[in-house]
């Protein structure tokens, strides 16, 4: 897929050119915010990753008058200021993700990705991994037809999952989206309400569905 | 007594002392003193002036009419017998002892009798007032000079007669009473003056002994306080304050110097276990396998560090409060969230866990902050718990209308006496070295507590037998239930 970087760091701007080339994405560079909004309003990207702190234009600016120009390119803001409020911001002005600085490149990878795959999709009410079936209206999971008695919170974990079938989702993304809590436990609680999880779709069953992905996160599918 | 001042130097921006002996007439209050002495002035000013017409006054307005009576009389006395009687008369009565003098002289001027030789001015047509000074010898013949009112006319036919009042014992009571005014004018005056120079030099040296106190603390003595008296005046008041601000200078400075040092410390050792894993690395004869593992562990000890950073500036934003927004959270729903969220790690680690929160809890606060507080304080217990151990969650409002939140456990506990300690940044007991974490976990609990003015509280927790484990306690302002 095509992904714009708008980043005027030099260093940090080639470093993510070059995991996203690794990664098999085709990838322009823009140094500045002015730059970056014109090459997002004339080329096809299918996501934008925006720094915040920008030359000649801030990246809020950017994703704001993107958005009133019809533009619904996901755009992921990057930035060291990652407390609530400015989160909040960002996301108000029409982003669709905020990575705090510092993140690893594998963080940003998976939520490139999941921003790609979660771009112009109708509201489902049905969700399906394999013989994996949630019905979002009814709020019942069957795994091979039989019925899964998940706990509330599990049931939102397992719908992100599944939202993101195929794609790697990594603890911190779980932590925002699912329990919307901003700041990293120091204990492996997001493992082990994975190991829940598993044990409840995966453990009666031969082919398991939820896989860790080692240093990175996990991953739902077939 | 020499003032000191502070000057701040134009060129070199560093502070010195000046010392100035005409300081104190530069101070305020001396020259609020100088004027109230200006307007005391004014008053007595015009308080003398009124006493002096009321009483000089009355002296000439007493003089003029008896003056007024004698010229009619003897005027009667022209009308009724001539020349020849006003002539005796007017010798007759200036013979006479007393005050009264008499001049009675032809229409050309010249003198036919009475106490002078000459008159004291040309007379016109009418009777007129004259006030005029004289020089005539006394029964002794020494010659006395005085002044005298009276009033000088011309009678019908053409004599002159001038009646007029010796002045002169008069003059020596207006003399005294213009002095007595003088002298107390002059008293005022420098009474107040000498009161304005005591008053500014009290005042002045109260301020001086506070802006001593501050040139010293800038000199780098960080415990000296300006000097408090006990009669709680304004200066008091001043000092007091100015002492509660240096006490939190000192305090933030002592803080941040601590978690220089600490940072410092807790840095220097992983940033060198980063070096040397990098430096073995590279040393080593090249082995894809043992390059990445030693990338990895590299990689992890960075994320530490970052970790410890970002530790860093939260708690540096949180302290510096300013920029939050409280609003009404629903704690319970947040407490009960964070509670079931933690509830399986602690079972994975073969921890008891119990929580027990109250319906209803609700407070103004930063909701984001108050969940990663009251999470720290879960984490810290799970952390320090040894497997087998118990943990208790428990939130409730106070009698006293705050609300609690607080985490036991039955793990190692704190000594009651270091307890204050693990509230400071970086703080990690010696026997807590090895697990991980910043050692901001609780200091930052701590400031967000302040920050919802309410308080970090360590007790002991659970016991088991003879010993007790850690309590920790959130205990914020709560808001009244729905």
């Amino acid at each position: 897929m095509r992904v714009l970087i708008v980043e005027d760091d030099a260093d940090v701007a080639a470093t993510l050119k070059a995991s996203l080339t690794a990664d098999e994405h085709e990838v322009d560079l823009a140094i500045d915010g002015e730059l970056g909004e014109n090459m997002a309003l004339n080329g096809a990207y299918d996501v934008i990753v925006l720094d915040r702190m920008l030359p000649k234009k801030l990246g809020v600016s950017v994703v704001r008058d993107l958005r009133q120009q019809g533009v619904s390119t996901p755009v992921l803001i990057l930035s060291a200021l990652h407390d609530e409020d400015h989160r909040v911001e960002g996301l108000n002005a029409g982003a669709n993700d905020y990575l705090g600085k510092p993140f690893s490149t594998r963080e940003l990878l998976a939520r490139v990705r999941a921003l790609w795959h979660g771009r112009g999709r109708e509201p489902l009410t049905r969700l399906q991994v394999g013989d994996l079936e949630m019905d979002l209206l009814a709020r019942i999971v069957k795994r091979g037809g039989k019925k899964l008695d998940l706990q509330p919170r599990e049931f939102r974990l397992l719908e992100y999952l599944m939202r993101h079938a195929g794609q790697t989702v990594t603890r911190k993304m779980l932590l925002e989206n699912v329990w919307d809590y901003h700041f990293d436990p120091q204990t492996n609680v997001i493992d082990v309400h994975i190991s829940r999880l598993r044990a409840k779709i995966d453990r009666d069953f031969s082919q398991s569905l939820l896989h860790t992905v080692r240093g990175s996160g996990y991953r739902l599918e077939v | 007594m020499d003032s000191k001042r502070l000057q701040r130097s134009p060129s070199a921006g560093e502070f010195r002392i000046r010392q100035s002996s005409f300081a104190l007439f530069r101070t305020t209050t001396f020259r609020l003193a100088l004027a109230q002495a200006g307007l005391v002035l004014a008053f007595v000013a015009a308080l003398l002036l009124s006493i002096y017409f009321t009483t000089v006054g009355q002296l000439e307005a007493e003089s003029d009419a008896a003056a007024d009576g004698e010229f009619a009389s003897l005027e009667r006395v022209y009308s009724e017998g001539g020349m020849r009687e006003l002539n005796q008369q007017a010798t007759i009565r200036a013979a006479r002892e007393g005050a009264m003098l008499y001049v009675l002289a032809e229409s050309s001027g010249a003198v036919i009798a009475g106490d002078f030789q000459q008159l004291p001015s040309q007379p016109r047509d009418s009777a007129e007032r004259v006030d005029f000074r004289f020089e005539r010898p006394n029964d002794e013949g020494r010659v006395v000079r005085g002044r005298a009112r009276g009033r000088l006319g011309r009678l019908l036919g053409g004599p002159i007669l001038l009646v007029a009042r010796d002045m002169s014992d008069d003059e020596a009571i207006t003399d005294r009473i213009t002095r007595a005014l003088w002298t107390v004018a002059v008293l005022g005056l420098l009474l107040s003056v000498a009161s304005g120079l005591i008053a500014s030099w009290f005042a002045s040296r109260r301020v001086e002994t506070i802006a001593s106190a501050a040139l010293d603390v800038m000199a780098g003595d960080l415990a000296r306080r300006a000097p408090v008296r006990s009669d709680g005046d304004e200066f008091d008041g001043l000092a007091e304050a100015f002492n509660a601000m240096l006490d939190r200078i000192e305090q933030l400075i002592q803080a941040t110097r601590s978690a220089g040092d600490a940072i410092a410390h807790d840095l220097r050792s992983p940033l060198t276990r980063f070096r040397q894993r990098l430096e073995t690395a590279l040393e080593a004869p090249p082995d894809v396998d043992a390059d990445r593992e030693a990338l990895r562990k590299a990689a992890e000890e960075a994320d530490r560090l970052l970790e410890m950073f970002a530790g860093v500036l939260r708690l540096a934003r949180v302290e510096a409060s300013g920029n939050w927004t409280l609003q009404r959270i629903d704690a319970t729903a947040i407490l009960r969230d964070l509670a079931e969220f933690y509830e399986p790690a602690a079972e994975e680690r073969g921890l008891g866990y119990r929580s027990s929160i109250e319906d209803g809890l609700a407070l103004s606060g930063e909701a984001g902050l108050f969940a990663q507080a009251a999470s720290n304080l879960i984490e810290n217990a799970m952390k320090y718990t040894p497997s087998g151990g118990c943990i208790e969650v428990r939130a409730w409002l106070r009698p006293d209308g705050r609300m609690e939140f607080s985490v036991l456990d039955d793990g190692p506990g704190i000594a009651p006496g270091e307890r204050d300690r693990v509230l400071e940044r970086f703080v990690r007991l010696e026997s807590a070295r090895t697990s991980p974490g910043a050692g901001l976990g609780l200091s930052l609990v701590a400031a967000v507590a302040r920050l919802h003015r309410g308080g970090l509280h360590l007790r002991d927790g659970l016991a088991i037998g003879e010993r007790h484990g850690l309590g920790a306690a959130l205990v914020l302002p709560a808001e009244a239930r729905h």
